[in-house]
């Protein structure tokens, strides 16, 4: 299970047990209808909602401790990722974004397994989309991570988010908890109304991953990681390659780093409009704190 | 004398290397060409949404600026290869040179005896001036009584056939009647066989010895024949003046007759002599007139202006200059375009701009 563990070493290196389980605390926050059975009583973790800590087996056990409840149903979780070939570029000089999108999928859905509640996925691009029924387990979670790891590749058709949306809304009837992977630069129009019509029907989480500067200039020796520093670039959309004098330029840097930035607000601005949470995933160092934010942020748009 | 080279076609040694370069450089272009537009993608890392960037006015400046860098680099390029295939084809310019001599041969033929050497200071001061207003005739002096010398043959060397004349004006005028000179004696000696002493002043057979001491028979050249002489011959010679003026015009000689009296008492054959002249086609005039230098002079330059009939030089010159300096013009350019781009690149990429 190559991609689960990646995320499962990755959450254990760099968030502690506290951070790990404060991570699950926020998870589980984010489901609206909590069962009725009692199950049995954990420690308290930053995230978890005060109405469960039991205040009297708190006081006996002088720790803080919260009521678990066996869920009255089971969650569904569907990732939609959007596999087309711009999710075969690069991130940054090291990090694919395939391989962050795998990965920010993977903490969502290992989080959701460790809940015990479906995950389900939806992939495609402007071709074709294709969906994988919801199941429990690491190793059918490992699976919808190989699906999406495989169906990214360069020579694939152009991403279509808003087909993916709709193929989501199409194929999905019940009520889940919606985890959309994408790298759209800009809310499209089509995407706008998808999202429309999906946040009445599920909570829906927004990731998107960015994308490498090419105006910076390839550091021209290999990096520590083994992998080869970067040389050429191309266009993975046009296929041709991004000439070599483009980079390095400091004017160019700049202003291609202010349109990124403005492009990154008026995503963000587009997406609050719809009432959709959003995070931006940087690098996989950052990936978890930023699945951390999502969910801590989704409760708080929830309550209000 | 004009020595010039005169410039003809300029023309490729191998025309056919210069097709085969321009065609291989037209071929390694298109497969360059190709190579540049189906690179391949290994190696080379993925970007997505790289066409924000065409919407940068920075990215557009670079492009134009790259456009105008390239653009030139190409142009500098092709016409580096231009300027070497034309140095590797050989340009090669035909020079020819026309050899520009004045062929003629001008021979004075002095009459050494004694009635006419009063006469011949005179006469020989008549060919000094004659011969300061020569220019690339060849000259020679030949002096004879009943028999000739030459005192020096057909020669182009100016200097030295008036050393000679001033030798002969010398020699000349030390005659008297009485007892001449050792000098006259000196300078006339073996004009005077006293074998035949019968005879002496034999105009015919000077006029012939001197005709045949034009060399050079086979060569086209224009001969001409200065002859100083009184026309008063003593006894018989085995030519006549009439043959002799024959045998001449036989040969392709004009004659010229400077005429003098002679010794008062005795009057020469001038007409015979003016007669030989007239049949070379040659002029007659009488030592004392006026205009007498001038009119030989005249006559000389009527002579046909024979060319010698040498073939011009022709010689074939690598022209390299055209080619290097087309090259230099490229490699140059090519310099320049790479370190404006060098240095406006290095510009862009000084960080607190």
């Amino acid at each position: 299970m190559p991609h689960l563990t990646r995320v499962k070493s990755r959450l254990s290196i760099h968030a502690h047990r506290k951070v790990r389980g404060l991570l699950e605390g926020e998870y589980a926050a984010i489901h609206v209808g909590r069962g009725i059975d009692f199950n049995d009583l954990r420690e308290y973790v930053r995230g978890d909602d005060v109405k469960d800590i039991d205040w009297k087996a708190s006081a006996r056990s002088r720790t803080l401790l919260v009521k678990r409840y066996v869920a009255e149903r089971k969650h569904t979780v569907v990732l939609a990722v959007s596999t087309g070939r711009t999710m075969a570029a690069m991130n940054d000089a090291r990090v694919a974004k395939r391989d962050l999108a795998v990965f920010v999928a993977g903490v969502v859905g290992y989080l959701a397994t460790r809940h015990g509640d479906l995950v389900a996925l939806v992939h495609g691009d402007a071709h074709r989309q294709h969906a994988r029924p919801p199941g429990n387990g690491e190793l059918h979670l490992e699976r919808l991570l190989g699906v999406v790891h495989d169906a990214i590749r360069p020579s694939g058709p152009p991403s279509d988010l808003a087909a993916v949306l709709d193929y989501v809304s199409r194929a999905i009837r019940r009520r889940t908890i919606l985890v959309v992977v994408s790298d759209e630069t800009h809310v499209s129009e089509p995407v706008a109304a998808s999202l429309r019509r999906l946040t009445a029907q599920h909570e829906v989480l927004f990731l998107t991953i960015g994308d490498l500067d090419p105006t910076v200039p390839g550091t021209g020796h290999d990096e520590p990681g083994g992998r080869p520093a970067l040389r050429r670039l191309v266009d993975v959309d046009a296929g041709d390659e991004v000439p070599d004098w483009l980079r390095g330029d400091v004017l160019l840097q700049q202003e291609y780093a202010a349109l990124v930035a403005s492009e990154e607000s008026q995503l963000r601005r587009r997406l609050e409009q719809l009432g959709v949470v959003h995070e931006r995933v940087h690098d996989t160092d950052s990936a978890i704190s930023a699945v951390f934010r999502l969910l801590e942020r989704h409760r708080h748009a929830r309550r209000r | 004398m004009g020595v010039s080279w005169v410039p003809g076609e300029s023309e490729l040694r191998w025309p056919w290397l210069v097709v085969a370069l321009g065609v291989l450089v037209a071929v390694l272009l298109l497969v360059w060409l190709r190579v540049w537009w189906r690179r391949p993608p290994r190696s080379a890392a993925y970007v997505a949404h790289a066409t924000r960037l065409r919407r940068l006015p920075r990215y557009r400046a670079l492009v134009r600026r790259r456009a105008l860098l390239g653009g030139l680099g190409s142009a500098a390029a092709l016409v580096a290869c231009a300027g070497a295939i034309l140095l590797g084809g050989r340009l090669q310019q035909a020079q020819t040179l026309e050899r520009d001599d004045v062929a003629r041969d001008i021979m004075l033929c002095l009459d050494a005896s004694g009635s006419t050497a009063p006469w011949n200071v005179d006469v020989v001061q008549e060919l000094r001036d004659i011969v300061e207003d020569l220019e690339g005739e060849r000259i020679g002096l030949t002096v004879w009584n009943n028999a000739a010398i030459t005192k020096f043959p057909l020669t182009d060397d100016y200097e030295f056939v008036l050393e000679q004349l001033e030798q002969a004006e010398l020699a000349f005028s030390g005659w008297t009647d009485y007892l001449a000179t050792e000098e006259y004696y000196a300078y006339t000696a073996g004009t005077f066989v006293s074998e035949f002493d019968r005879q002496s002043s034999l105009v015919g057979d000077g006029l012939v010895s001197c005709v045949q001491r034009f060399d050079r028979p086979d060569e086209d050249r224009g001969r001409a024949l200065v002859l100083a002489t009184d026309g008063e011959q003593r006894g018989r010679g085995v030519f006549s003046i009439e043959e002799a003026g024959a045998y001449a015009d036989d040969q392709g000689v004009v004659v010229h007759t400077i005429a003098n009296p002679g010794e008062p008492a005795e009057d020469g054959d001038l007409d015979e002599l003016r007669a030989a002249a007239r049949a070379t086609g040659g002029t007659y005039a009488l030592l004392g007139s006026d205009g007498t230098a001038e009119e030989v002079v005249d006559s000389i330059d009527d002579l046909r202006a024979a060319r010698i009939e040498r073939p011009p030089l022709r010689q074939v010159v690598d022209r390299n200059g055209p080619g290097t300096v087309v090259a230099g013009i490229g490699v140059g350019l090519l310099l320049v375009g790479w370190a404006v781009e060098w240095l406006v690149a290095a510009r862009g990429r000084r960080p607190g701009r």
